[in-house]
């Protein structure tokens, strides 16, 4: 039986996400290909400790609101957007 | 250019108002509008505690946006609400950085030819900001109240 391949994506983080997360990045290991739906999936299961953020939260890909089945690429850049809080 | 957004350092200043008010273009049609819509968020003193919900007292908002998108994001926004609601124009500016107690960190103008569609843009801009765009702020509690939170 083979394995899926997998990699490590970098997805940069926010306001209490990033507070919560103590940092401004955290890595996930997504399967090969990905979907932004995956990435997002993935995000508190490996991370608890951003869970809360993620009800509602959307993922950009490369400064845009990613579709759930976008693919995420080698060296796009993903940023979790969660609990906005403009004006 | 109808629709200008524009994310200014600090609070946002009478001089940046006029500034993209003028680069909207739209005073030049002055006359054929007979509304213009304005609406100014101002920094409270005192905000809800994230963990608890009692009232702090607050010194200053840090805004955090994640660029570019949320330039790109304000742009889309006012563009779609020039589209929506037939506007002569819309301009919207936001805070990036340290907005004190009492400064303002937005002001969004809408003109139009009458009171509804420049009033319901307004109010509809500031939802969909408040949805969709990448801007996050921080509270900066008032020197007795110690700590930082994320709000």
């Amino acid at each position: 039986v083979g394995k899926t391949a997998e990699r490590s994506v970098d997805v940069l983080l926010f306001g209490p996400a990033a507070r919560a997360a103590g940092a401004s990045s955290v890595s996930v290991l997504v399967p090969e290909p990905c979907a932004a739906s995956e990435v997002l999936a993935r995000l508190p299961q490996q991370h608890p400790a951003i869970a809360f953020a993620l009800p509602g939260s959307r993922l950009a890909v490369n400064h845009a609101f990613a579709e759930p089945d976008t693919v995420v690429r080698q060296g796009d850049e993903l940023a979790l957007i969660a609990m906005v809080s403009g004006g | 250019m109808k629709a200008i957004a524009r994310i200014v350092d600090g609070p946002v200043t009478a001089h940046a108002e006029t500034d993209a008010w003028r680069a909207s273009g739209v005073h030049e049609g002055e006359g054929t509008f007979g509304a213009r819509a304005r609406f100014e968020g101002i920094v409270r003193h005192g905000e809800p505690d994230g963990s608890s919900g009692a009232i702090r007292m607050l010194e200053a908002l840090d805004y955090e946006a994640y660029e570019p998108m949320a330039t790109r994001a304000l742009e889309s926004l006012v563009r779609s609400m020039v589209e929506r609601h037939g506007l002569h124009a819309c301009v919207l500016l936001h805070s990036r950085g340290r907005v004190r107690v009492g400064q303002v960190s937005l002001v969004v103008l809408a003109c139009a030819a009458h009171r509804a569609p420049a009033l319901a843009a307004v109010g509809e801009c500031i939802e969909l900001l408040k949805r969709d765009v990448p801007i996050w702020k921080h509270a900066v509690w008032a020197a007795d109240s110690g700590e930082q939170q994320f709000r």
